[in-house]
């Protein structure tokens, strides 16, 4: 879309920091598909929902546009993926035993990551639909489901606690702090976003597709 | 529905007069806050002609009698789920509010449009996360103050489905409703102009 013509050239066309930002999301979402073909086996359905979530919105615009270099921005990708490398790994698991703190670390990663998801989908929303927000609703829509989908979460972690006898929440204190820190992690990351695509150049941002992102200037309502 | 509203209404004034009278003040605060809110939308519509769908303001005056009245009677310990059934209540009643706002929104913000299935979507997600900010405000109030509002876990969670499950069906009803009228005449019925002018001419009048 917009840009028009640019399809994928000899790789040498390409600036060579762009090579680089590119294969560091690419790197990143290779880690993200084997985390998630991971939990996949695992039957750890939650995760592999998210997973699967947020394999879908990084691939679609690389399927449609047919344009590899039109992945996720890599900082994105990486805070994306983090939680649920956090939550597959042994390292992890054994930090939480010993550091007090290290749950709400965790926490907050996961608001990061569903504000993040969050956002793509403000982006990718406007990208395919029909669907037109401006920016304080954008910034809005991102707080919402960051506490939407944690709250969700929660209720899935409980019924299978019920159901299957598993072991996710071990208080009513440790789930309200998760939602805490999901409210915490919401709201900034949702000004962050703000600021952060304010502040993108605006070649990035048409490199990356990101140029009907809240500002539509040429849209009219009809 | 109208008669049932003021009588429920009545019912709170009950609540605030008989909880002086025996000098049970708890639920007292909780009536007379319940008593303003529930004359929010009469003031609405004699003051910005706005006005809320009959539906809606009698789910309104509901959802605050349930919570005063079974408050005061003591349905919160006594009657199982009572906590759920009001939590659900608001769930949906906040929903609804979300629905109206929202709608208007898409329509008379130049920047937004709001196709009919995110409309939906959005409401889920909304009633939801306001949900979990009530949760956190019980936990809250528990943590600071010493109450107990959320019993456990169970509870907590419980309330939450509950808050799903209000958002689900009025996201389905109000995108349902959507399908036999359009946004344009629902904004219409809810004379949404004329409260514009109504506050531009008050806004008017204070700048002079």
């Amino acid at each position: 879309m917009g840009s028009g013509g640019m399809g994928p050239g000899p790789l040498s066309s390409y600036p060579p920091e762009k090579i680089v930002e590119a294969e560091l999301s690419w790197i990143s979402s290779v880690v993200l598909f084997y985390s998630t073909i991971y939990v996949v086996l695992k039957i750890d359905v939650l995760w592999a929902a998210f997973g699967i979530a947020a394999l879908s919105l990084y691939v679609l615009p690389i399927v449609s546009m047919r344009d590899p270099f039109r992945a996720l921005p890599w900082e994105m990708t990486i805070l994306v993926s983090l939680p649920l490398l956090l939550h597959i790994s042994a390292g992890s698991d054994a930090m939480n035993e010993s550091v007090a703190w290290w749950d709400d670390l965790t926490s907050l990663a996961f608001a990061f990551s569903l504000a993040t998801l969050g956002f793509l989908l403000t982006v990718e929303l406007q990208m395919y639909t029909e669907v037109r927000m401006n920016r304080p609703f954008a910034v809005f829509f991102v707080v919402m489901f960051t506490l939407a989908v944690s709250g969700f979460w929660q209720i899935g972690e409980y019924v299978s606690d019920v159901v299957f006898a598993t072991r996710n929440q071990a208080s009513n204190g440790s789930a309200m702090g998760t939602l805490l820190w999901s409210l915490v992690g919401g709201v900034l990351m949702g000004f962050v976003y703000a600021a952060y695509i304010r502040a993108m150049s605006e070649e990035r941002r048409r490199a990356l597709g990101f140029m009907h992102l809240w500002e539509v200037r040429d849209w009219k309502k009809g | 529905m109208r008669l049932a509203s003021r009588a429920m209404q009545a019912a709170m004034v009950a609540v605030l007069v008989g909880g002086l009278a025996t000098r049970n003040f708890t639920w007292v605060p909780a009536a007379v806050l319940s008593m303003f809110i529930s004359a929010l939308p009469i003031v609405l519509k004699r003051n910005l002609r706005l006005v809320l769908p009959v539906e809606l303001n009698f789910w309104i005056v509901l959802a605050l009698f349930l919570h005063v009245v079974g408050g005061f009677s003591g349905f919160y310990d006594e009657v199982p789920g009572w906590d759920h059934i009001t939590h659900m209540m608001s769930a949906s009643l906040i929903a609804a509010l979300g629905f109206v706002v929202v709608v208007t929104m898409d329509k008379y913000v130049e920047s937004i449009r709001l196709p009919r299935a995110f409309l939906a979507f959005f409401i889920v997600m909304f009633t939801m996360a306001i949900g979990v900010m009530w949760e956190l405000m019980e936990f809250a109030n528990d943590q600071l103050a010493g109450s107990r509002l959320q019993y456990s876990l169970d509870d907590s969670m419980i309330d939450l489905l509950f808050d799903a499950f209000g958002g689900l069906v009025v996201a389905a009803v109000g995108a349902h409703y959507l399908t036999h009228t359009t946004v344009d005449r629902f904004v219409e019925s809810l004379q949404v102009d004329t409260a514009k002018e109504r506050i531009s001419e008050i806004v008017r009048r204070r700048r002079d």
